[in-house]
């Protein structure tokens, strides 16, 4: 299995698509070979940030004490713990975020071991041995392996509170299905919909996609926005948090990290469209699900 | 067309930007001049306009919705709503515009956004909402023509199809250097296609620019058809490989420049197919590698047509014919 790089870079950098794309070998992505850690390192962009921000040790810190911690539980339970310490750990904007070059070096030159160790499936296809999918590495912003978790927690997130980033990575299904839908990048919309998993009016993952599809639909008549007010976002406080990161501590390892306190989603807000996809749920025919119908009906 | 199960504004809805305002808090706020924008193009350029050092840019919005309709319509409470939207950094922003006294039809406001929240090229529209059929908060409308907001962009020009980058490949970055002998690469993962161009083999770059004789310019359109063509192919394998389906698999249209190019592409590739249908039929035959390796010649064909290959070779082949024709003579 891959392990840590024994070559470790001081500061993060950049690795386009077209390079990282060579090193995905069979060997990398079963887990039975490390990446060319040298000849990886010598073709990458430095970072426009500058200070702590790019160091690679606290990130890499991070990975290793997620991998002790969950040694021996499913692997999945690691993303819950991991998506809010890594947001608060590398304090980047939507602007460096976006760029999936970022992504694709910490997932080769800095933590392969982690996405293998998370992402090996116990089984391989067509006669393989078990592979890490390409797209781990580098690929969409909810699909790789850390862009995923980072997304999750800058989209769910309410305000400085991580709460309901917790909830949202606590169910795999909300990663790997609402994750990907436009309507979340309304705040109140993300938080209803966190709402409904949290209270546990949907969990199993057929409940999850049903949620999904009809609140996503209704979206196309419907416009959350004014349904649902969210105050103007205070990029200021946002940008400030990120200012800070030269004087901030090791993010917590017990405790749930502060986010940045760019304003909470207000209330009613969340309320409002809560009450609202509690009915379209209700309404929606999930296949195989009449039990389910009828204990909710008796709550 | 979608079927919408009320009634919506059939009359247009025209959008406008009227001023930008770049600000840093407890620093400056300064109103661009109008050259940062364009009317023609619905386009605002963001890029090195004036100060670097900016941090958010409040946006004057004026929307026209057809006035006589809104009035006899079953519409009220209605809103409309300008709206910022980026795919790449998942960022959206509203703000509520407010009617103008006076002047019917007619509703403006401003739309403030940050720079840390935006990367490239955000759409800005317009959607009316209302309560319709004692339902709050249907969409009953939205700008035929939405702006784009374009950060990246020192004049406002709507259409960019691929960047154009002259770097040396022996001394210019590491990962290019394996392809010294080459002159030019396409790379396609970027926000935009890029062409590197490759400035040690000799030659190349003054041959782009030339505006030599007809000759001259004859080699030099085949040169750029044939680096098109090769643009055009590797850009519609990279838009067919990065297509996200949905929870039902259905291909979704991927957005930005993918977009544009398997629209304009599919319709060469399969011919005889809706733009939904040929979407779902190029995604299938990718997947499932039927039907794949068939399609390759039309594939380059579509990319030829787009790069002018056949006009550039038509006239190359005519600018031969008439300088023998005139040696001869």
């Amino acid at each position: 299995m891959t392990d840590k790089p024994e070559h470790l870079p001081e500061r993060l950098a950049l690795l386009a698509d077209i390079n990282a794309a060579k090193f995905l070998s069979t060997g990398v992505l079963s887990g039975h070979e490390a990446p060319p850690y040298i000849a990886l390192n010598k073709i990458t962009d430095p970072v426009d940030a500058k200070g702590v921000r790019t160091e690679v040790v606290p990130i890499r810190d991070l990975i290793d004490d997620v991998m002790h911690l969950f040694r021996d539980d499913a692997r999945t339970k690691a993303d819950a713990w991991l998506a809010p310490r890594l947001h608060a750990a590398l304090r980047l904007s939507r602007r460096e975020a976006s760029d999936s070059r970022l992504w694709s070096f910490l997932a080769l030159a800095v933590a392969p071991d982690y996405v293998v160790w998370r992402h090996l499936p116990t089984k391989g296809r067509n006669g393989l041995p078990p592979m890490v999918a390409a797209s781990r590495f580098s690929g969409a912003h909810y699909t790789q392996a850390f862009s995923r978790l980072w997304w999750a927690a800058e989209l769910f997130r309410d305000g400085s509170d991580y709460g309901p980033v917790q909830v949202a990575c606590g169910n795999q299904d909300v990663l790997n299905t609402v994750l990907r839908l436009d309507i979340i990048d309304h705040r109140p919309t993300a938080q209803a919909l966190i709402r409904l998993v949290a209270k546990e009016t949907v969990t199993t993952g057929r409940e999850v996609n049903a949620l999904a599809v009809v609140t996503n639909a209704a979206a196309s008549t419907l416009m959350y926005d004014v349904l649902a007010e969210d105050e103007e976002w205070d990029g200021g406080a946002f940008d400030a948090w990120v200012e800070e990161a030269d004087s901030a501590p090791p993010v917590p390892r017990k405790v749930l990290p502060t986010g940045p306190d760019d304003g909470p989603v207000p209330l009613a807000a969340i309320d409002a469209l809560a009450g609202r996809f509690e009915e379209l749920f209700k309404d929606a025919r999930v296949r195989g699900r009449t039990e389910v119908t009828d204990q909710l009906g008796d709550d | 067309m979608k079927v919408y199960p009320y009634k919506r504004i059939t009359g247009e809805i025209g959008l406008e930007v009227t001023s930008v305002r770049q600000e840093r808090e407890g620093f400056y706020q300064h109103d661009l001049e109008t050259w940062a924008f364009s009317t023609q193009e619905r386009v605002v350029a963001l890029h090195q306009v004036e100060r670097d050092d900016w941090e958010s840019v409040r946006l004057g919005v004026t929307a026209i919705l057809p006035g006589k309709e809104i009035a006899e319509g079953p519409w009220t409470d209605i809103s409309v709503i300008a709206v910022l939207t980026e795919k790449a950094t998942n960022s959206r922003t509203t703000a509520r515009l407010e009617r103008v006294a006076g002047k019917d039809g007619s509703w403006t406001g401003h739309l403030r956004f940050w720079r840390s929240a935006y990367r490239s090229r955000a759409d800005l529209s317009v959607v009316a909402v209302a309560t319709v059929d004692g339902v709050r908060g249907r969409m009953i409308g939205r700008a035929e023509e939405p702006w784009i907001v374009d950060l990246t962009a020192r004049t406002p020009v709507r259409q960019r199809e691929m960047i154009i980058n002259q770097v040396d490949f022996t001394s210019g970055p590491e990962w290019l250097r394996p392809f010294r002998d080459a002159p030019w690469l396409v790379e396609t993962s970027g926000d935009l296609p890029t062409v590197h161009l490759n400035a040690g083999f000799e030659g190349v770059s003054e041959l782009l620019d030339s505006s030599g004789g007809p000759l001259e310019r004859a080699v030099r359109d085949m040169l750029a058809a044939q680096i098109a063509t090769d643009v055009w192919t590797a850009v519609f394998h990279s838009a067919v490989s990065d297509l996200e389906v949905d929870e039902h698999g259905n291909p979704q249209w991927p957005g930005g420049w993918r977009d544009a190019v398997l629209r304009g592409m599919l319709a060469d590739v399969l011919p005889d197919h809706s733009e939904a249908d040929a979407l779902r039929e190029i995604d299938a035959r990718r997947r499932e590698g039927s039907g794949w390796n068939e399609l390759q010649p039309r594939i380059n064909y579509a990319a030829g047509r787009r790069a002018k290959v056949a006009k550039n070779l038509g006239t190359a082949i005519r600018t031969l014919d008439t300088s023998q024709r005139e040696s001869r003579a």
